[in-house]
């Protein structure tokens, strides 16, 4: 009996190890191939051109790099996704505030219906709101400013820093908020030793969702802030357009991820799976 | 009661911030397409009532514009689901090594649209490595057109690609909310693995298989910058075809017919899944 109990289990073990490593072989393929490729096609020497039978590049160097960081915009763009990016985070933090609280722990009529409200700039079309926030834009001289390029910003990654945050209010238990009422504690206390410390977690990856997507964000960007302005994204645009320059667009396709996916192993670190699905319109 | 009433009135005033922010700019924006689309406030000429912008619903390119972006809609959602179904699936029990497997699987999440288009173009292009190895295992003989193709099969991966980690997510959430001791009565009872998925795993995460379902043919069918990248020269998605509309030709007023198009859509889609979800969840025992 215990024997054939042991087979089966054993049988299991063996069946889930197989199993687990068939899905890491294809997904380190999946997801490692394209990776590879575009780091290869960054270091490619412009003397030595990688073309059709050639399994890999005939020599690698950094003459790519040097020439997009010489040559095109890339570092003023650079600048300027990262100076707004920052400014968009901490306005939609200060507007998610208040607002996620009592999202979070309040009950008021309508709150199904705020909570849809807050999803919108994820589910509207992004560019049919571009198109047409950059004609309001317009109107109130936003258009072709760095002033309304935050705004824009802001109002994408305000879902994700609303959702987020509310998660977290919604998981602090009201037995430490009473107790800390029943000694005697008032609001600034509150704020200061309880809520604060409690939705930090959340409250970080809000922010790294909010500047993620700020640093990604095409559309709002590509109609209200071009030619002004121009982001890593639509410099990459720009590379994939009528001038196809494959060399380039690794370059600045590795310059922007990079920082992204170093932000997601820190996310996975500090925080657990029901954070990103909250964030991720899980209505 | 006074002062219950009093507090209700505090907490309105303190979602205002983030969603008046939203309501303002997004119901600006919805609000001026709209309008646009009737022309009124139009952008050149008197702003007055019209229909004419609405004729081109019934232009050629318009058509086919429309029918591209619902079949780019349609094959991602299925697409996608397809290829995290299975994934999802072994993730809701899995060994040793699944948290390295979902950190991994999700790295596509964080790579933005316009990355994940050039990563995939490179693989799929004339000479890139899917050809190139379906060509050394004789599986074709000649290297396929799937970048820029006619039917926009390039679209498809790349928003599979891309969109693969966001459809696991949903989908894993709903299939970790189903407990396992109906699995368990389910064997008992003399269920096999094929009437346990068919029967429990798929009607219990039905739910979650809509959402992700519908929120992947809004992302696919609204898109821009990927159809403009890998999509076919003809035709354009109607959010790109929008887009040269308004700021090639200078003709917002029928680029905004297109935006009610899009937005009208998407709102059907979003009904359709409330519809969807309720007849689903009726269903449960």
């Amino acid at each position: 009996m215990t024997g054939t109990w042991n087979a089966s289990i054993r049988r299991k073990q063996l069946l889930y190890g197989s199993l687990t490593l068939f899905f890491v072989i294809t997904q380190l393929i999946w997801v490692g191939v394209p990776i590879l490729m575009t780091v290869l096609w960054s270091l490619v020497d412009p003397q030595h051109p990688w073309s059709f039978p050639d399994l890999f590049p005939q020599k690698l160097s950094w003459a790519q790099w040097a020439y997009v960081f010489k040559y095109t915009n890339i570092v003023r763009a650079l600048k300027t996704s990262y100076s707004v990016a920052p400014l968009a985070v901490i306005l939609s933090f200060l507007l998610s505030l208040p607002t996620s609280y009592v999202l979070g722990r309040k009950e008021i009529p309508g709150k199904k219906f705020f909570m849809l409200v807050v999803l919108l700039p994820i589910i509207m079309p992004g560019m049919v709101v571009a198109l047409f926030l950059s004609r309001v834009f317009s109107a109130f001289h936003l258009s072709q400013s760095f002033l309304g390029l935050v705004l824009a910003h802001t109002l994408m990654g305000l879902p994700y820093m609303i959702r987020v945050l509310t998660t977290s209010f919604e998981s602090i238990p009201q037995d430490i908020i009473d107790a800390a009422e029943n000694l005697g504690a008032n609001t600034f206390v509150k704020i200061k030793d309880i809520f604060l410390p409690m939705v930090r977690p959340g409250l970080l990856a809000g922010m790294i969702f909010a500047f993620t997507t700020s640093i990604e964000e095409f559309n709002l960007t590509f109609v209200i802030g071009t030619p002004t302005f121009e982001t890593i994204p639509t410099i990459l645009y720009s590379f994939l357009g009528y001038n196809f320059i494959r060399t380039n667009a690794s370059v600045v396709a590795l310059i922007m991820m990079t920082p992204n996916i170093i932000m997601l192993f820190i996310v996975e670190r500090i925080l657990k799976a029901d954070y990103l699905s909250a964030s991720l319109g899980k209505v | 009661m006074q002062a219950k009433k009093e507090s209700t009135a505090i907490y309105y005033l303190m979602i205002l911030p983030g969603v008046g922010f939203i309501i303002l700019f997004l119901g600006s924006s919805i609000f001026l397409t709209i309008a646009q689309s009737f022309g009124w406030f139009s952008v050149t000429g008197r702003s007055q009532f019209t229909l004419v912008n609405w004729k081109t619903l019934w232009e050629r390119e318009t058509l086919d514009s429309l029918v591209f972006s619902l079949k780019m809609g349609i094959l991602s959602s299925i697409g996608t689901l397809i290829f995290a179904f299975p994934v999802a699936l072994f993730l809701r029990k899995g060994g040793a090594g699944k948290r390295f497997l979902s950190s991994l699987i999700k790295i596509p999440l964080f790579i933005p649209a316009l990355v994940a288009a050039f990563l995939i173009l490179n693989l799929i292009s004339y000479h890139g490595v899917v050809n190139e190895v379906l060509l050394a295992l004789h599986i074709i003989k000649e290297p396929l057109r799937m970048l820029n193709d006619p039917f926009g099969w390039g679209v498809v991966a790349i928003q599979i690609w891309k969109n693969l980690p966001f459809v696991l997510l949903i989908v894993s959430a709903s299939l970790a909310s189903i407990r396992d001791d109906i699995i368990d009565a389910a064997r008992n009872l003399g269920a096999g693995a094929f009437s346990i998925l068919f029967r429990i795993y798929i009607p219990l995460a039905m739910p979650g298989i809509l959402v992700s379902m519908i929120l992947m043919f809004i992302k696919a069918f609204g898109d821009f910058p990927i159809t403009s990248v890998a999509g076919p020269n003809y035709p354009p998605s109607i959010a790109l075809r929008m887009r040269n509309t308004a700021t090639l030709f200078q003709e917002w007023d029928k680029a905004a017919v297109m935006g009610v198009i899009i937005i009208g859509t998407t709102l059907v889609m979003t009904w359709l899944y409330s519809r969807l979800a309720q007849l689903v969840e009726g269903e449960k025992p």
